[in-house]
């Protein structure tokens, strides 16, 4: 497949464009370059639809989006498992189309699934990664050693991976993606299907990884992950970037903080429920300070985004009050990741659960 | 011995032609030492070999068949398969004749392994982690197929001793087994390559290990393995003539009785039992090659990065 359309009129301008961005690297020392990326399946699938993004070193960066976003396909085009269809593509200074070996000696890959050898113990994952990256035979046996102590596998070094659980699969193969000391290391969703302490864990293992200088490329659809970890983040949406910034840069976009209400739904039919949390929204709505706020319905009640939610939220309450509702709780707090997506795209990102109930209103917004 | 730590300083950086002229290229210290073709290709062997250890299960159930063959066709048909066999070739026993079968049955019931351990790599992941590794790969594959070539060699090794044990004459003694172990292991590659072929086609290891079984039957039994063609059907021997196991099991079989038994190419330019091996081994060897390349082709399809 050719990597670009040679009657692609803006061939001269993406070139020139390209010199640019590898001029910055060297500059700035990117870890990652990309200038233009396209992706098209054969099946006519248009998986990346022009993502320009620079990494610099020793970031902790986050590719963030839903499911089918083109995450993965832009991390396995970043690791040479798929050449793009269009668009220039460098890591660690390397372009990925025609030094694919350097790149792959140059960076760590853990895939989305846990890719490790069921019938190898954990000791020999390692030492075959060890022999594939070429690791100096000197300094293997201190290596392995070194790895299956950092994800905490050294006393089950001898048993064979088939034995293990998911999230000690998961670090095995985090060790094994590391026995070369890359600069840099992608990971591809690293903690979707682990339980909450797996995850936490994990999750030190790379704030440990990042701390020794390496650059981390991590791609996430946990809001919370990529909050807890990233410095940069990029929001990707069919294919395209939406937004770039550090996690607090995202959520001061949301515009404020958020006040969630509970209210007294009222028995069990959805269709008062529904009709108590439109009279809160058209209540809120009605509330002077909120009058430009998102005004948001939730399983519970209502959610209220406004630069003033602290300060007038008691107004809300009163208000609520005086209409007849019946407030059971109510929360301020600083804006998710959630909230930053949907007021980028005015979509929820989608959760592993699909929604229980379409019925409850939820994802809803009205302003 | 699988990477040579002289050149363990990061100097290919220096070396290499397509050094990009932007300057970008990072001079970070490299700690890794070059990848060599045979390294690659032993770290590869060293990992199979390993895992055919750990899993006796699979060295066993690819002998158990063939061994139940050779003990239940010699006990059950012996006397009258025998009779049919002296008619043809004279004072041999049925044991004698079925051993270079059996030596051919466990190439190819073993064969067949080899397409499954490539599906499981690709399942558990592994595939992908080589793939986005250093690693020549092609010396990823050569190294696989080494580890399960010497398998095969192995298994047939037992299966020869076993016959022996009950009651077969290797007329050309250890000499010759080697030779028939020779014999079988080329004969596995074409099986190997198919099997190989149909996993990257399936990408599903119950369809590699069904589709390569289905074959395996019909294959030995139409053709010379069990019972001498002049004994068989017309239709048989037609078909036998161009299954690969005749030749297989032909080229064996000389060896094993140190006297010209090939079936299908008369051919008498060397002496004795060479006539009845040089054919067999030249189809064979052909048939690898083309059955080789297929999946070569395949495998390169499968691993390369461009988007299809």
């Amino acid at each position: 497949m050719p990597r670009q359309r040679s009657d692609d009129p803006s061939d001269e301008r993406r070139d020139g464009r390209r010199r640019t961005t590898a001029d910055e690297g060297t500059a700035g020392r990117s870890a990652v370059a990309i200038d233009d990326l396209r992706l098209t399946y054969a099946d006519g699938t248009e998986a990346v639809r022009g993502i320009d993004l620079t990494v610099p070193e020793g970031e902790f960066f986050g590719f963030l989006g839903p499911n089918g976003a083109g995450k993965t396909t832009t991390i396995k085009v970043l690791a040479t498992l798929l050449s793009p269809t269009a668009g220039a593509v460098r890591v660690n200074g390397f372009d990925v189309a025609s030094e694919p070996r350097r790149v792959r000696e140059s960076i760590g890959y853990m895939a989305q699934e846990t890719s490790v050898d069921p019938e190898l113990t954990a000791e020999e994952n390692v030492r075959f990664a060890c022999e594939a990256y070429g690791v100096p035979r000197g300094d293997r046996e201190d290596r392995i050693a070194e790895l299956l102590d950092l994800v905490d596998l050294a006393d089950v070094a001898d048993k064979r991976a088939e034995e293990f659980s998911g999230g000690m699969k998961k670090r095995l193969d985090a060790a094994t993606a590391l026995v070369h000391e890359p600069p840099l290391v992608f990971l591809d969703e690293p903690t979707t299907g682990l339980d909450p302490k797996a995850r936490n864990r994990l999750w030190d293992y790379f704030r440990r990884i990042n701390d020794r200088g390496t650059t981390i490329f991590l791609t996430t659809q946990y809001l919370e992950e990529a909050d807890q970890l990233c410095d940069r983040l990029a929001v990707v949406l069919d294919g395209e970037l939406v937004a770039e910034g550090s996690p607090a840069d995202l959520k001061r976009r949301v515009g404020g903080e958020v006040l969630d209400v509970e209210l007294d739904l009222g028995g069990d039919t959805p269709d008062d429920g529904s009709d108590a949390r439109e009279r809160a929204a058209r209540i809120a709505r009605e509330v002077d300070a909120f009058a430009d706020a998102t005004v948001e319905r939730t399983d519970d009640g209502i959610s209220v985004t406004a630069e003033t939610a602290r300060e007038h939220g008691t107004d809300l309450l009163v208000a609520l009050r005086d209409g007849g509702l019946t407030v059971t709780g109510f929360d301020v707090r600083a804006p998710t990741l959630d909230d930053v997506f949907l007021a980028i795209t005015g979509e929820h990102i989608e959760d592993e659960v699909p929604a229980p109930d379409e019925g409850t209103g939820n994802g809803e917004v009205s302003r | 011995m699988s990477t040579p730590d002289a050149d363990s300083t990061g100097s290919r950086t220096e070396t290499d032609p397509r050094e990009p002229t932007t300057g970008t290229t990072p001079d970070r210290e490299v700690s890794r030492s070059a990848n060599t073709f045979a390294g690659d290709a032993w770290v590869n062997f060293r990992r199979w070999t390993l895992k055919a250890v750990r899993n006796p299960f699979v060295l066993v159930v690819s002998l158990v068949q063939p061994v139940i063959f050779l003990v239940l066709f010699t006990e059950v048909f012996g006397n009258v398969a025998g009779a049919a066999v002296n008619r043809g070739i004279p004072g041999i026993s049925y044991e004698t004749y079925l051993v270079p079968a059996i030596a051919v049955q466990v190439a190819l019931a073993a064969a067949v392994t080899s397409g499954v351990g490539l599906v499981n790599d690709i399942e558990n992941g592994m595939f992908e982690k080589v793939l986005v590794s250093p690693m020549n790969r092609t010396a990823v594959f050569v190294g696989k197929t080494a580890a399960e070539v010497f398998r095969i060699a192995v298994q047939i090794a037992i299966i020869l001793g076993l016959g022996v044990l009950l009651g077969a004459e290797i007329a050309t003694g250890l000499v010759g087994a080697a030779g028939i172990v020779a014999v079988g292991v080329l004969f596995s590659l074409w099986f190997v390559a198919f099997s190989n072929a149909l996993a990257v086609l399936t990408r599903d290891q119950e369809s590699t290990i069904i589709g390569a079984n289905l074959l395996q039957f019909p294959l030995l039994f139409l053709s010379s393995a069990f019972l001498p063609l002049e004994a068989l059907p017309g239709w048989i021997r037609t078909f036998a003539a161009l299954n690969p196991v005749t030749y297989g099991v032909d080229a064996a079989r000389s060896i094993m009785l140190d006297r010209d038994v090939a079936t299908v190419i008369e051919v008498t330019t060397f002496e004795g039992a060479l006539n009845g091996v040089v054919p067999g081994v030249a189809v064979l060897a052909a048939l690898d090659l083309v059955l080789g390349a297929v999946a070569v082709y395949l495998l390169s399809q499968a691993t390369s990065s461009d988007v299809k």
